[in-house]
C-alpha cells in the first residue's frame, strides 16, 4: 500500500446516519461519565451536586432513545438496507468471522491488507456486522427500556416488579452500561485502523472515504 | 375444691379472657364507646379500641374534661376540654414558632382519644395527615421544581423525614403483602390479618424474619427470609422516619443535599428498623444488623436506592468488562506500535 496509489472518494455514510453517530456518541460518553457517579456518589463526584448527575443523565437518555429512534426509520424507511447492512449472511459467519478476526489480530501486525473494504453495500466486515447487530438490536433497546423504566419508577411500578424489581434493573442497566462503554473503548481505537489513522473518523463526519481506486 | 386447685384455673381463666377493660374500668365509655351516641353528635363516640392504646387513657377522662359530674348529662353542664399546652407546654410552643400552627392547630393532626406515639405508626399514616391539607398531586408538582423523581419521594418517604428538626434519619424495612395470583400488582403495607397466616399462634410478626427470636434481625436471617419461596407474597420495602421528633417542620441544610441519603459507606452504617404491625392497628419495631441495608443482594433486594444499596459484586463485574474493553487497544496498540515499521501508510 504506497501513497502514489491512486485514491478515489466514495459516499459511504448518509447525512442521518452521520447525525444520529455523532449525537449518540456525545449521548453514551455523557451517560457513562454521569452513570458513574451516579452508581458511585462518593467516589466520582464530577458534576458537582448528584442532581446535576441525575438531570444530565436524563437528558441524555433520552437523546440517545431519540436518536435510536432516527436511526431505525432512517434504515428501515429511507435507506431500506437495514438488513442487507447489519445482518451477517451464512458465509460470513462461517468464514467471514474468523477471516477478519485473524486480520485484526495477526495479520494485521505482519502488515497484511484488510479483506475487507468498505463500500456502500457493504459497509461492514463480518465482525462488524454481528457487533453493532448486538448492540444496535439487544443491548441498546435493553439499556433504554430499562433506562426508561428506571425514569418512571412511580408511576411503572407494577411493570418493574414483575420484571424482578428496582435493584434488578438497575443492575441490569448498569452491567449493560459497562458494555456499553468496553464497547466504546474498543470502537474508538479500532476506527483509527483506516488508511490513515483519522480516515474513519473522517468518513463519519463528511460522509466521504477516501479509498485505492483498484478496490473498486 | 381447695384453693391450690382453684387459683391455677382462676389464673388461667383470668390470663385468657381478660376483663373487657373499657367497660368495667370506665364509666364514661358505657355511653361513649357505644356506637349510637353518635346519634346525638359524631364527635361523642370514643372507639375504645384505639383510646385503650393512647397515653390520655392512663390519665383517664377527666383529667381533660374536670368539669363533668356524677350527674352528667343529666345536669346539662357541658364539659370541659383541657388545653393541649396545660400539659404540652413544651410541644406547643416549639410548634408555635412554625407557620404550621397558623394553620393547624393540634387536634387537626392529633385526635387525642385515638393519639399513637411516633413509633406505633405508619409513615403511611403520618402522610394521610398531611395530605389532608396538602394535597398530592400539588405537593409533587411544587417538589418537581427541585427534585427528581419527585413522585417517587412522595410517594416512599414520610413528609417528616424532610421536614423536620430531627439531624439524623433512621432507615425503617416494613412488610409489604402482594395478593397472591396478581403479577402487575403492587406490595402494600400489610396489617397483622395480612401476615397471620404465616404466624405461629402467639407469635409477633417480627418473628416472620426473626427466626431465632432473640428480638434483632441479622443479616443471614435477611438473606434466609428473602430466599425462602413460602415468603416470596411478602416483600421488606424501606424508608426513613427521622430519629427524634420535632414540631418544627423546617428544611435543614442537609435535607437539600441529595447525597445526605444517597451515599454509600459510612454513613450506611446509621441505624434501621424493622417495623412490623400489632394486632391493635399499632406497629412495633426491631434492629436490624447494622450494614445489613447494604446487602442488596440477598439481605434487602427490594430496599434500593440509587448511589446508596448497591450490589458491591455486580460493580466488580461491571468493572471486569470496562476493564476488559479497555485491554483491547491497550494491547492491541503495543503490538501495533512495536510492528508499525511493517506498514508503510498506515501506523
Amino acid at each position: 500500500m504506497s501513497s502514489d496509489t491512486p485514491m478515489e472518494k466514495i459516499y459511504l455514510t448518509p447525512t442521518p446516519v452521520r447525525i444520529w453517530h455523532w449525537l449518540n456518541a456525545l449521548g453514551i460518553v455523557t451517560l457513562c461519565v454521569t452513570g458513574l457517579q451516579i452508581r458511585f456518589p462518593e467516589y466520582a463526584n464530577i458534576f458537582g451536586t448528584y442532581k446535576a448527575a441525575i438531570r444530565l443523565h436524563d437528558v441524555a437518555g433520552i437523546t440517545v432513545s431519540i436518536s435510536f429512534l432516527i436511526w431505525f426509520f432512517y434504515y428501515l424507511f429511507v435507506g431500506r438496507n437495514l438488513i442487507k447492512l447489519y445482518v451477517p449472511k451464512l458465509d460470513e459467519i462461517k468464514e467471514g468471522l474468523f477471516k477478519q478476526a485473524f486480520f485484526y489480530f495477526f495479520a494485521y501486525f505482519l502488515g497484511r491488507e484488510n479483506p475487507h473494504t468498505a463500500t456502500p453495500e457493504s459497509k461492514f466486515n463480518a465482525i462488524q456486522k454481528l457487533s453493532y447487530l448486538m448492540i444496535m438490536f439487544l443491548l441498546l433497546p435493553l439499556v433504554i427500556v430499562s433506562g426508561l423504566l428506571l425514569l418512571n419508577i412511580a408511576p411503572l411500578r407494577g411493570w418493574i416488579v414483575m420484571i424482578g424489581g428496582i435493584a434488578f434493573l438497575a443492575d441490569a442497566h448498569y452491567l449493560i452500561a459497562c458494555s456499553f462503554f468496553a464497547f466504546l473503548c474498543v470502537h474508538i481505537y479500532m476506527a483509527t485502523l483506516g488508511h490513515t489513522p483519522f480516515a474513519h473518523f473522517r468518513q463519519m463526519w463528511t460522509g466521504w472515504e477516501e479509498v485505492e481506486s483498484h478496490h473498486r | 375444691m381447695s384453693w391450690t386447685r382453684l387459683f391455677p384455673i382462676l389464673l388461667a381463666a383470668a390470663l385468657l379472657y381478660p376483663p373487657a377493660a373499657s367497660a368495667a374500668a370506665n364509666p364514661c365509655l358505657t355511653c361513649h364507646g357505644d356506637k349510637t351516641v353518635a346519634s346525638k353528635g359524631a364527635h361523642l363516640y370514643i372507639d375504645p379500641v384505639k383510646y385503650e392504646l393512647t397515653t390520655h387513657a392512663q390519665i383517664g377522662c377527666i383529667a381533660c374534661h374536670d368539669n363533668v359530674t356524677k350527674r352528667h348529662p343529666a345536669d346539662g353542664i357541658r364539659p370541659s376540654r383541657a388545653k393541649c399546652q396545660d400539659c404540652h407546654a413544651a410541644v406547643f410552643a416549639e410548634y408555635g414558632q412554625s407557620p404550621h400552627s397558623r394553620h393547624a392547630g393540634c387536634t387537626d393532626c392529633h385526635k387525642p382519644h385515638a393519639v399513637k406515639p411516633l413509633l406505633a405508626v405508619s409513615s403511611r399514616d403520618i402522610n394521610r395527615q398531611c395530605a389532608k391539607c396538602h394535597e398530592y398531586s400539588e405537593t409533587v408538582k411544587s417538589h418537581s421544581k427541585w427534585l427528581p423523581r419527585a413522585a417517587l419521594h412522595i410517594d416512599d418517604l414520610p413528609c417528616i423525614t424532610c421536614h423536620t428538626g430531627s439531624e439524623n434519619y433512621v432507615i425503617t424495612l416494613y412488610m409489604a403483602t402482594k395478593a397472591a395470583g396478581s403479577p402487575l400488582g403492587g406490595f402494600n403495607l400489610a396489617d397483622f390479618d395480612d401476615l397471620r397466616p404465616f404466624l405461629a399462634a402467639g407469635k409477633n410478626a417480627g418473628t416472620i424474619i426473626d427466626s431465632d427470636g432473640d428480638g434483632a434481625i441479622s443479616v443471614s436471617e435477611l438473606k434466609k427470609f428473602n430466599t425462602n419461596s413460602r415468603y416470596q407474597n411478602i416483600s421488606l420495602l424501606g424508608t426513613m422516619m427521622p430519629e427524634a421528633v420535632t414540631h418544627t417542620y423546617q428544611i435543614l441544610n442537609n435535607r437539600w443535599d441529595c447525597t445526605f441519603c444517597h451515599v454509600s459507606g459510612v454513613k450506611a452504617q446509621q441505624a434501621s428498623y424493622l417495623a412490623f404491625p400489632e394486632p391493635d392497628g399499632t406497629y412495633s419495631r426491631m434492629e436490624v444488623e447494622k450494614g445489613a441495608i447494604l446487602d442488596i443482594l440477598y439481605g434487602t433486594p427490594d430496599f434500593y436506592m440509587i448511589g446508596f444499596t448497591r450490589s458491591n459484586i455486580l460493580s466488580i463485574i461491571g468493572g471486569l468488562i470496562a476493564a476488559a474493553g479497555l485491554l483491547v487497544p491497550i494491547v492491541h496498540g503495543t503490538l501495533r506500535f512495536f510492528t508499525r515499521s511493517r506498514r508503510k501508510v498506515n501506523l
